[in-house]
């Protein structure tokens, strides 16, 4: 064995042990479709989310104020993807030393070179594409796994692609542990380990993407398996300040298709710093003040 | 060991304390060369593993190990006088093991600037980082302040062995570049101090002495085998480690070279078409899988390497930004400024080009691709009849040329553009400044068109704008009606591409450009007769400020721009004409506000700095205005592509703050009238420190000036450290000449210095411009050349003085002045870049020459507080 394979080796077994260990608690109740934890009351949807969900009251409480958050700054602006948000134990994705900062504004390392990106992009992504059940989604990029998951709370047909087959392997296993508890919406999301570039063909066309891989240019082969009047997101930038770049797909009179490139927000400027400050569940003002 | 006092030094040759003058000169030297070796070659391993300004930030800090051994040493005293040499023996034995250990468990607890931010352990990291490699540097910091306090009766001498060592040293690391790869380049400083080691401790102690450096250099390049460990640890966020990811990557070729440490990977995961139109996926066929490899310089990249492609694909090329030039120019004698992965140049051949000269500064890419394992990888593209290749810089080549060129290409020169996760360092970009647009413009035939593609994924927009007003500037300097001689037209967070024509576009080819861009589906951002709409612009430069620096509530309390996003939630498909992105506004503001006032106009305002880029401040950095510094802090995710700069700021404030109890402590210590033996503090502080701050300020800002003519700042740092060093080691040596009669003539010299260093840049870019066209070695000789005077004068005031508070005596103030000299240059090397970022190379130059005069009259309150000196000097040896 060369020192490189080992290297990458120990490294893989490393951050598999780095993982938390799965939740001793069983999902209580089946999953429902239609059941949605209350929204406008921290209390109310920790108990809700003990009584259905079966999870720690510590990370629904994080999971609650970051819901605030991102309300606050526009990054989930309707009930469909608000609940994803809130049924996504976001703590069962993150490694363990990032376990204390799963809910933080910021994206965190995975290994691989990979992070899990910031629940403020995920759920302006996720709220951009805005899925419909039923409708066809493909992600690349599977990484941590954690947008499949709130995805597969909006769709029953997603589709993601990891490049990195150790991530991809151990992902998988996630899923799985997640799945034996419960967490049966996971079994909808079908993966694979390959090169996300060239898109799913065998499932083509979709009718929303995602990608959470940087790039110089956007695939055409993925241009190709959006359906006329899909659309696409992929973040642009360095991992902090990331842009999310919509790109709207359209058939016109004569058959050609058009590509055109906005930003999610339609040419408002967004604020980007997470500066909200929450106490007692309340924002109250900015880390400036 | 006999003790060493004042009184015996003046007579000391040497063997009085048992070592011969040439061995204590050569373990100096030596000694100081490992030690400007190691700061190098840590310097390589953060390039290679992370990010080389991190590497400038640990290095430069653990240069304070210099002040940090003045203080000990200050505090040991006169324990000294009995165990120095001792003591300098360990500290000299501890150097080699000290550096082995600090860079192995460096690679065991890697920083990573990708989440300094969001993980609270990393700054812990960066810390760690620091005080590892802080250790070597003391110890080699401890034995030459300890030499030096034991001999510095004839300071001026051990200190021309310690600038001549330095100085030699970064000619031979140089030289170590070429034979060592990265992960094994501590070998170079590890072998000078084993020389030192040898030389120090002579004839009856060799065996051990070699035995001890051979086991230090063993378990440096065993140990990370034996250990499993990481001889070099590459950051998994580094371009590079993403390629040895993917299944099927090989590596297909390396070379390392002062010009960096280049890698080509290839692997049927790599894609690359830098800008491509998204237009391009219904209208050109999918390009075979194994089209590209990918090259690597210190694991930054890739740059894509593109085998030749079928003719049938040959469409790919037009959905291409750089394929604009050649909508109006099919059969243009082409000049490419930088061939990186060739792709501009495959573009021109493709577009039918009469002829492509390509200029490459690195001669190691040009190699590889002329090498036979990478043949097939790079389609032979140096062989074809149409191409020549020079082997030289872009500009510095257009400069000396009486060719003129239908199309001067400068694109997309840096491989994967503004994502880079550690940021950017700060480091200088003479090829995109107004004097540089200004050569390319006048190496244009009458109606060429100069053509640039920059990345133009900043949100909210920084370089591109600087791009923006730095061409328009260049073109109302070189004549003509700028108006009607630009069009530019962008691709939302993708590329920007800017074209010049010398005469003007004509309507009919306005016309075709804007066809070409429709056909892209890209913006226009401006063309002769664009008719601005400045409603568009209304209040974007005051929401730009308050996306940036606004506080956060105002996305809660409705009146900001994000809450249009819950009003008209995305995803409800486009309903007529969309409007611009905000970026795209802006951009056409810029364009609009150069033409019509002839400057920044209303951008004056924007939330960056977008001052042009100038040949003296030729920066893609320092966006955030100095006013809005504090306001940072709690927003550094969003300025990621400006950390390079910001991280300056860190390091000046770190190092300032370190300096103040460094420096006072000895006075804490002994009590004012100790330190100061009687006399005023301020006077030694203020001489010292002035020569501190002003000898690194000429040291680091000649680096950065020579850059122009050296085109690579490694060669040129390594060429002016050792040419200034030499030199000032003469100086040194010259200065014994002077010590007697110093209070006449050290203030004149100190004068001259000063002049000499005021007038450097009114000199220098006229000697730059003409160096920057000969050969290579004529280049390094005459950087040397020109270095030499100033650097001659600069080495007589530090030993001059230093000799002379040794001859007096004055044993405390000689220690504390060596203190202050190194403790503030690292403040000095820290405010360089920052000077130069917010004033200018110049401004450099012209406070190191301020440093100098301000010298004068704190030496002649220094030299009228003690009795004349007429003690004679030692007899030379």
């Amino acid at each position: 064995m060369d020192r490189r394979t080992f290297v990458a080796g120990a490294t893989a077994a490393l951050a598999a042990a780095a993982l938390p260990p799965p939740a001793s608690a069983v999902v209580p109740k089946p999953y429902d479709w239609n059941a949605t934890p209350p929204m406008d009351d921290r209390q109310a949807f920790i108990d809700w989310m003990v009584a259905n969900r079966g999870e720690d009251p510590l990370y629904l409480g994080q999971r609650y104020d970051r819901f605030l958050q991102l309300i606050a700054h526009n990054d989930v602006w309707n009930d469909r993807n608000k609940r994803a948000y809130l049924m996504t134990p976001r703590e069962d994705f993150v490694t363990k030393p990032n376990l204390s900062r799963a809910y933080e504004w910021h994206y965190l390392d995975i290994g691989y070179g990979v992070s899990i990106t910031g629940p403020h992009t995920v759920m302006r992504m996720t709220n951009t594409i805005d899925p419909q059940k039923g409708e066809r989604v493909l992600e690349v990029g599977t990484g941590s796994g954690y947008q499949s998951a709130v995805l597969a709370n909006l769709t029953d047909q997603l589709h993601t692609i990891e490049i990195i087959k150790p991530l991809y392997e151990r992902t998988g296993g996630v899923y799985a542990d997640l799945i034996a508890q419960g967490y049966t919406e996971y079994q909808a999301i079908q993966r694979k380990n390959d090169d996300g570039y060239y898109g799913w063909e065998e499932f083509a066309p979709f009718d929303k993407i995602i990608v959470t891989c940087g790039i110089d240019h956007v695939p055409p082969p993925l241009l190709q398996q959006l359906k006329p009047g899909g659309v696409m997101v992929i973040p642009i930038g360095p991992p902090g300040a990331q842009h999310v770049l919509r790109i709207d797909k359209t058939q016109q009179a004569d058959g050609r298709f058009t590509i055109a490139r906005s930003d999610i927000y339609h040419g408002s400027i967004v604020n980007f710093v997470p500066f909200t400050k929450l106490v007692e569940g309340k924002i109250v003002g900015t880390h400036s003040n | 060991m006999a003790p060493v006092d004042d009184h015996t030094l003046t007579d000391l040759d040497g063997t009085d304390v048992g070592m011969a003058v040439p061995r204590l000169f050569g373990s100096v030297g030596l000694l100081a060369g490992a030690v400007i070796a190691l700061q190098i070659a840590v310097m390589r391993v953060f390039a290679v593993g992370s990010w080389s300004h991190f590497g400038s930030l640990v290095v430069s800090l653990a240069m304070l190990g210099f002040g940090l051994a003045g203080v000990l040493i200050y505090a040991a005293g006169g324990w000294l006088d009995r165990h120095g040499r001792a003591a300098a023996g360990v500290a000299l034995v501890l150097f080699g093991p000290l550096a082995v250990a600090a860079n192995q468990i460096a690679q065991i607890v890697p920083f990573n600037a990708v989440f300094l931010v969001s993980d609270p352990m990393q700054k812990w990291r960066l810390i760690a980082n620091f005080l590892l490699y802080l250790l070597p540097f003391l110890a080699g910091a401890l034995f030459l302040g300890m030499v030096f306090r034991q001999e510095r009766g004839r300071f001026n001498r051990l200190y021309f062995a310690d600038l001549v060592g330095s100085g030699l040293a970064g000619v031979a690391i140089l030289g170590a570049m070429h034979l060592l790869v990265p992960e094994r380049l501590l070998v170079a400083p590890l072998l000078l101090w084993a020389g030192a080691v040898v030389l120090w401790f002579g004839a009856r102690r060799r065996l051990w002495s070699l035995v001890g450096a051979g086991l230090t250099l063993a378990a440096y390049l065993a140990l990370p085998g034996l250990l499993h460990l990481p001889a070099l640890a590459v950051s998994q966020y580094k371009g590079i480690s993403y390629a040895r990811n993917f299944p099927d990557a090989r590596r297909l070729y390396r070379s390392v070279s002062p010009y960096g440490d280049l890698q080509v990977y290839a692997s049927s995961y790599m894609h690359f078409a830098p800008g491509l139109s998204d237009n391009a996926a219904f209208n050109v066929p999918e390009l075979p899988p194994d089209s590209y490899v990918g090259l690597y310089l210190d694991g930054d990249g890739p740059s894509g390497i593109m085998r030749q492609i079928p003719a049938a694909d040959t469409a790919y090329f037009h959905y291409l930004p750089m394929f604009y030039p050649y909508v109006l120019k099919p059969d243009a004698r082409v000049f490419v400024t930088q061939f990186g992965g060739g792709l501009s140049a495959m573009t021109a051949l493709n577009a039918g080009a009469r002829s492509v000269t390509v200029a490459e500064a690195n001669p190691e890419v040009l190699r590889a691709f002329r090498a036979p394992t990478l043949r097939a990888a790079t389609g032979g593209i140096l062989e074809d009849p149409r191409l020549r290749a020079v082997g030289l810089d872009g500009r510095l080549y257009l400069a000396r040329t009486l060719d003129r060129f239908d199309v001067i290409d400068l694109s997309l020169a840096d491989s994967v553009g503004l994502s880079n996760p550690g940021g950017f360092a700060v480091i200088e970009r003479y090829a995109y400044t107004e004097q540089a647009l200004m050569t390319y413009m006048r190496a244009l035939a009458p109606g060429g068109i100069l053509a640039v593609t920059l990345w133009n994924k900043e949100e909210p927009p920084k370089s591109v704008l600087r791009f923006y007003a730095t061409a328009a500037a260049a073109a109302r300097r070189a004549g003509g009606d700028p108006a009607r001689s630009f069009f530019v037209a962008s691709s939302y967070l993708s590329t920007t591409t800017v074209l010049y024509k010398r005469g003007g576009f004509t309507a009919a080819e306005v016309a075709r450009l804007e066809k070409q861009t429709a056909d892209l589906s890209f913006d226009e951002v401006y063309a002769p007769g664009y008719a601005f709409d400045p409603n568009l612009a209304d209040g974007i430069l005051a929401k730009y400020r308050a996306s940036v620096f606004g506080d956060g509530t105002s996305a809660a309390s409705g009146d900001a721009p994000a809450d249009d996003a819950s009003a008209a939630p995305p995803g409800d498909g486009a309903s007529g004409a969309p409007a611009p992105e905000p970026s795209t506004t802006l951009a056409r503001l810029a364009w609009h506000e150069e033409m019509s006032r002839g400057g920044p106009g209303a951008l004056a305002d924007y939330v960056f700095d977008i001052r042009p880029l100038t040949d003296d401040r030729p920066y893609f950095a320092g966006y955030v205005h100095p006013g809005d510094l504090g306001r940072t802090l709690d927003r550094l995710d969003v300025l990621q592509d400006d950390w390079g700069y910001l991280l300056l700021w860190a390091t000046l404030a770190v190092a300032a703050l370190t300096v103040v109890p460094l420096i006072m402590l000895p006075v804490l210590l002994g009590g004012r009238r100790t330190v100061a033996e009687g006399r005023g503090l301020a006077p030694v502080l203020v001489y010292f420190g002035c020569l501190g701050l002003g000898y690194i300020t000429v040291e680091v800002g000649l680096i950065a000036w020579f850059a122009r003519a050296l085109t690579n700042p490694t060669i040129s740092a390594a060429t002016v450290i050792s040419g200034m060093l030499v030199f000032s080691g003469f100086g040194s040596l010259a200065a014994e000449r002077i010590v007697t009669r110093a209070r006449q003539i050290l203030p004149v010299l100190l004068a001259a210095i000063a002049l000499a260093l005021a007038a450097l840049p009114l000199v220098l870019p006229f000697a730059l411009a003409t160096l920057g066209t000969l050969p290579i070695a004529l280049r390094l000789l005459g950087t040397i050349a020109l270095v030499a005077p100033p650097a001659f004068l600069m080495g007589f005031p530090m030993a001059t003085a230093m000799t002379w508070l040794g001859q007096a005596g004055r044993e405390r103030s000689f220690v504390w002045a060596w203190a202050i000299n190194g403790s503030l240059s690292v403040v000095g090397a820290a405010a360089v870049p920052l000077v130069a970022v917010l004033y200018g190379l110049s401004a450099v130059l012209y406070a190191a020459a301020a440093a100098y005069g301000l010298a004068i009259p704190a030496f002649l309150v220094l030299a009228s507080s003690a009795a004349p000196l007429t003690a004679p000097l030692p007899a030379p040896t």
